[in-house]
């Protein structure tokens, strides 16, 4: 009785998830199907399969610009990002200090904010200082938007992570920078590179800050809206569909990088 | 370490210096860490807001602070029919929470007690379209509702014969883009929430005798709480600022008010305007974010202490 | 222990944490070669005395002389001490070779020579040589212990401070590694401080036992000392179950005990105390056939027996006070439960403490 109604609940939860989990991808894999569509104009079922869109878009300069700019810029703030998130997590969980209570929920703020009333504001703010809109300011409005949330990836991280190990190392004979080098640094590592990804893709799916900052340095995501919003090109099915190989390559790279590191930890037993 | 001590010696000579000690807390390693992101928190939030707000009080249509100040951009608000793009706007954002909170729950669920070992790669397939451009998956939608060419109405046909007509354009699909784009906001939150519920509370409550209904009520929902407050203000907060979703899927019907931001901004060119609606939308989720945050216990949420 | 020079002379050390005295005037002298155990409950200030003596915090008055000089502003790192923590604080994302040759890396010391020593120090922990490149995520505690150990050895410290580090593991193998600490400690010869905030562990292993309560060290003396001549009424009760009946002493000498309302006869006072606790242990505690078997006696109904492996605990109700008695197992008493009985000590059994 009790575990028949619990066998039930347990198959309802895990057929949900499967629905849940194709509401996700239908959309992505409406778009992978249409990217290879050969008419003009997207008809479902799909009459005629090719990749001529694909050949023109991948010998199209607009999109290695565009996929250019997106790199830049995301490669640019997961940097950024991870450096201060580094030192911003340790502030947050790291040290016990008078105020951290405050930091944690001011530096948090930036997160709960509309994306769209932060771009703008952020456009207000370089033009009343006298900063162009570029693919620079973009990094910087994107970064008010990562850091925060890279801060606490790291956290995350920071809070395992055992204190009087570094006392040991002290008391061991390193000096600071040892420790820092030699025990910090590589007990952190694995925080530091998921803060990384992430600032990676959410930097480049980003739209709302992008849109308002970049000027005339596109990203991927805002051509695709402008595009989407008007004057329609095959083009379009096909770079979401890039920008979606994308994504789905580094998150899969990075989940293998994460893995090996574990395997060859798991070797030394 | 700390103790009851006995005898204490005489007070050390008392430094009645405030600035030797707000000097002394500027070298402590904590806020040392912490200024980088404090800095940048400063120039990169803190500045823009108050431009944002200075330039809600300056005349319309002026791209500039000159001196003069008025309240005329907010009483437009409220005399113009922005109050109905404000009412679209937390009307979707609320009815998104409550869509994402019912949806999300029994997900969170699986994910923190049933799935076991298969919680990690079923929340991995969950997060990949999250790093996927919420531009790609609505134009996927659209796609798929497209009318007589899309892949709902084309396979309908191709199936039954049947010919249906669109789904876009109406509130209803609004809404479950809107769903759809920040689930994973509610959903991880939530799952973090759940799994701080201790298992043995849960037994312990059952064997004391409480059915499945209280102890969902009395254990589980209290101890989750955190975690669902999290997500909820998350997704509320990113609704608030929506605008690619009624703009693909809801074509010119609804006008929310992010877009009415987009708008003065770009074609009516009237900064202020834009400004003070900006404004209300800040005014109104900082005080939800302010109510929500001072309950929780961060050290708690993250570090499971 | 035969008196040498102080290898670590504490002087007045304070440390102050706003308005609390977290270590009060504390004075020591450590011997070279011994091994001292400062003992207390938590909260009494000893890992915070051991943390300025390593260096990882700084007196607030007061000095610490190394070999007689001052090292206050020594820091850690250039203390020829080293620590072992009580989370043992092992380098995770390190191999057990790594973690112990991790003072030797520091000091620029070649890879194979450093290879050299740790495969010796695997030998002194009894570590098997294939350990080298485990990693330490992946050892027991037991295990854990040993590389932690190593890992303070390496650097061929002159003082080994050790902070609980057994307080976190189960009761068999705890009994195994004090042994073998003590062991270690015969064979290295080197100065150990430990501290923990069990009486039972310090008793095993130490030399010479230093017991702190509420920041102030308030007796110092050999295992042998500490167990027969307990300062006061709280080192007594640290050592384990005792008796303690509150008495007064009247003019005649006597002990009246209120609670339960009995006269006994006591030690012989050098000191005139007119109030105190008498204080008996259990196993000096005898049933008597009648009341002249004993100097002292008492009587009450037996309450409940507890089996201990080798020996019998007896509780026995008398007044409102409960009265411990053990036995050896082949001796237990023959009674059943609340049948009256009568027990009692004699004379050179029972030590007068203060609170």
């Amino acid at each position: 009785m009790e575990s028949r109604s619990k066998r039930w609940t347990k198959s309802l939860i895990i057929v949900w998830t499967g629905v849940i989990v194709l509401f996700f991808f239908v959309p992505i894999a409406g778009v992978i199907i249409s990217s290879f569509g050969k008419s003009r104009y997207f008809r479902f079922p799909v009459r005629s399969w090719s990749t001529k869109w694909y050949d023109q878009t991948l010998n199209a300069n607009l999109t290695e610009n565009l996929h250019i700019t997106s790199f830049y810029v995301a490669g640019c703030v997961a940097l950024i990002a991870v450096v201060l998130g580094f030192f911003g997590a340790l502030a947050f969980a790291r040290y016990d200090w008078k105020g951290r209570i405050f930091y944690q929920r001011l530096i948090m703020l930036p997160i709960f904010f509309p994306q769209a009333v932060l771009g703008l504001a952020l456009l207000l703010w370089f033009t009343y200082v006298g900063v162009l809109p570029s693919w620079e300011a973009a990094v910087f409005a994107h970064l008010v938007w990562i850091i925060p949330i890279v801060t606490l990836v790291i956290s995350i991280q920071v809070y395992g992570f055992d204190v009087s190990q570094e006392e040991a190392a002290f008391d061991l004979g390193a000096n600071r920078l040892q420790v820092f080098r030699e025990v910090t640094l590589p007990a952190l590592a694995p925080g530091l590179f998921s803060g990384a990804l992430f600032a990676f893709l959410l930097s480049w799916g980003n739209f709302p800050l992008s849109t308002y900052t970049s000027g005339a340095d596109s990203t991927v995501t805002e051509w695709l809206y402008t595009k989407m919003s008007s004057g329609y090109t095959p083009m379009i099915p096909t770079i979401g569909a890039l920008s979606v190989y994308g994504s789905i390559a580094i998150l899969f790279i990075g989940y293998l990088l994460l893995i090996a590191r574990r395997r060859r930890n798991e070797k030394r037993a | 370490m700390t103790t009851t001590s006995g005898v204490s010696r005489p007070p050390e000579l008392r430094q009645p210096n405030v600035l030797r000690h707000f000097g002394q807390w500027l070298r402590n390693p904590g806020f040392i860490s912490a200024s980088p992101t404090l800095i940048f928190f400063l120039i990169g939030f803190v500045g823009p807001l108050i431009i944002v707000l200075g330039f809600s009080f300056v005349p319309e249509r002026t791209f500039g602070f000159h001196g003069d100040w008025t309240v005329e951009n907010y009483v437009h608000i409220i005399s113009e029919s922005y109050w109905i793009s404000f009412a679209w706007s937390f009307g979707l954002a609320a009815a998104t929470v409550v869509c994402c909170l019912l949806i999300a729950y029994p997900v969170s669920y699986g994910l923190a007690r049933i799935f076991g070992r298969w919680a990690a790669p079923v929340m991995l397939v969950l997060v990949i379209p999250l790093f996927v451009s919420e531009n790609v998956r609505l134009f996927g939608w659209y796609l798929v509702l497209l009318k007589g060419g899309g892949i709902l109405a084309g396979s309908t046909k191709f199936l039954f014969g049947l010919d249906t007509g669109t789904l876009l354009y109406s509130p209803g699909t609004i809404l479950m883009g809107m769903v759809y784009v920040y689930l994973p906001y509610t959903l991880f939150p939530t799952t973090l929430g759940l799994s701080l519920v201790p298992r043995d509370q849960m037994d312990a409550a059952s064997d004391l005798g409480a059915n499945r209904w209280q102890i969902f009520r009395e254990v589980e929902l209290p101890i989750a709480m955190p975690g669902i407050l999290i997500g909820s203000l998350l997704t509320f907060v990113l609704a608030i600022g929506a605008i690619s979703e009624a703009k693909l899927l809801g074509g010119a019907n609804i006008v929310v008010i992010a877009h009415s931001i987009l708008h003065e901004f770009t074609y009516a060119q009237n900064w202020p305007l834009g400004s003070a609606i900006s404004m209300f939308a800040i005014v109104i989720t900082g005080i939800l974010v302010i109510l929500v945050m001072r309950r929780l216990d961060l050290d708690r949420l993250l570090g499971r202490k | 222990m035969a008196e040498g020079t102080p290898i670590l002379r504490i002087e007045h050390v304070t440390k102050q944490f706003g308005k609390l005295a977290a270590v009060n005037d504390v004075s020591l002298d450590i011997v070279d070669g011994e091994f001292f155990t400062i003992v207390g409950p938590s909260g009494s200030g000893k890992t915070t005395l051991l943390r300025m003596l390593a260096g990882l915090d700084k007196p607030t008055t007061g000095d610490v002389l190394l070999r007689g000089n001052r090292v206050n502003d020594v820091p850690a790192n250039k203390r020829p001490t080293c620590m072992v923590f009580q989370s043992l604080a092992l380098f995770n994302h390190r191999t057990v070779g790594q973690n112990i040759e991790f003072s030797l890396k520091m000091r620029g010391v070649s890879r194979s020579e450093r290879r050299e020593r740790c495969k010796e120090l695997m030998k002194v922990v009894r570590l098997p040589e294939d350990y080298y490149a485990k990693g330490v995520t992946k050892c027991s505690g037991g295990e854990r212990q040993r590389v932690a150990l190593a890992r303070a050895l390496a650097s061929d410290p002159d003082i080994m401070f050790f902070d609980e580090p057994l307080s976190a593991i189960d009761y068999q193998l705890r009994k195994h590694l004090e042994v073998e600490l003590k062991d270690l400690h015969r064979e290295t010869g080197k100065t150990f401080i430990y501290i923990t905030h069990s009486l039972e562990e310090a008793m095993v292993m130490s030399d010479r036992i230093g017991i702190m309560q509420a920041g102030n060290l308030i007796q110092i003396g050999t295992p042998d000392e500490i167990y027969t001549q307990p300062l006061n009424k709280f080192v007594s009760e640290f050592m384990g179950e005792v008796n303690t009946l509150p008495v007064v002493i009247g003019a005649d000498g006597k002990f009246d005990c209120a609670e339960l309302s009995a006269q006994f006869i006591g030690p012989a006072q050098s000191n005139r105390a007119t109030s105190g606790y008498l204080v008996i242990r259990p196993e000096s505690m005898r049933f008597l056939n009648e009341p002249s078997q004993a100097d002292n006696h008492v009587s009450g109904s037996l309450f409940n027996e507890y089996a201990m492996g080798s020996r019998v605990q007896y509780h026995v109700r008398a007044g409102n006070q409960m009265l411990v008695v053990e036995k050896l197992r082949e001796q237990a008493f023959q009674g059943n439960l609340n049948d009256d009985v009568l027990i009692g000590w004699d004379v050179k059994d029972s030590v007068l403490v203060n609170d």
